[in-house]
């Protein structure tokens, strides 16, 4: 399964074979036209992963706040799998919060951190305590990815 | 359709932290950009390569080239089941014998078992 978390210079992605099992992640960042970008490079991941299922943020979904972008960008996402016929699965914020509470984690950087222990080589990519005059972190979209993957799982 | 990819050569160089240059390193591989053709799909690494591999993750080729590995699995295994079906017309002895015991451990694979079920 590819699970895929667009930030404001690209986007982070997980490639996953079952909860336990982390075969790819990464940040693929982008220039210019952003979302044509995106979209090139989510092909590529499409292509050499051939997930069985793709797993986005339902950006009109409870807890969401992504821009118009963004919010363009998950509906190109979607277009794109559905032509290639690979199932989709979205999830709002509210959702994949949710299926951290049993973790004890209530905020994205408990998820992630909960992550991290689930997968260790992920220990050293996950970013500090996040301050509010702060940028998120890119990194976190590796983790934002994963959680949603995760999501999946647990639905 | 498998769903295994060809090689899981990234997934582990990733899980030890090592980069492309130094797993090329630990090969005894040029550059790196072979490790990113091999984790790309566009080359299939030598048999010492493989072997290499193996000893740098610990990992048996099998599980490493999970997707080769099943295709090639399947393949033999259809084909043990044609040499079985000849066999059963020629004539039999302890050296027929022992062929077809083999034959037979090839031939029935869990993803055949799965496929015909």
């Amino acid at each position: 399964m590819l699970a895929i978390d667009p930030y404001t210079k690209g986007f982070g992605f997980a490639v996953l074979e079952g909860p336990e099992r982390l075969i790819d992640y990464g940040v693929k960042k982008v220039k210019g036209d952003k979302n044509f970008a995106c979209l090139k490079k989510f092909t590529g991941l499409i292509e050499r992963y051939q997930p069985e299922v793709i797993v986005l943020e339902n950006p009109t979904g409870k807890g969401s706040r992504r821009g118009q972008r963004v919010q363009q960008l998950l509906k190109e996402l979607l277009e794109l799998a559905a032509s290639k016929r690979i199932k989709v699965r979205s999830f709002s914020r509210l959702q994949i919060r949710k299926a951290f509470y049993s973790s004890c984690a209530f905020n994205k950087y408990q998820v992630a951190s909960s992550i991290a222990k689930q997968f260790p080589e992920l220990a050293l990519r996950l970013p500090p305590v996040r301050k509010f005059w702060v940028n998120e972190d890119e990194r976190m979209s590796i983790f934002d990815a994963i959680a949603l993957a995760l999501t999946l799982f647990q639905s | 359709m498998s769903l295994k990819l060809q090689n899981y050569i990234r997934t582990y160089r990733k899980r030890f932290g090592l980069s492309q240059e130094e797993l090329s390193f630990l090969l005894g591989v040029k550059s790196g950009s072979k490790i990113s053709r091999y984790e790309k799909f566009k080359q299939v690494p030598t048999l010492k390569t493989a072997l290499a591999l193996q000893a740098v993750f610990g990992v048996p080729i099998a599980e490493l080239f999970a997707g080769i590995y099943e295709q090639a699995e399947k393949e033999t295994s259809k084909r043990a089941r044609i040499l079985m079906r000849r066999m059963q017309e020629a004539a039999t002895d302890q050296k027929a014998s022992r062929k077809a015991d083999l034959l037979r451990a090839i031939a029935i694979t869990p993803n055949i078992n799965k496929e015909n079920s």
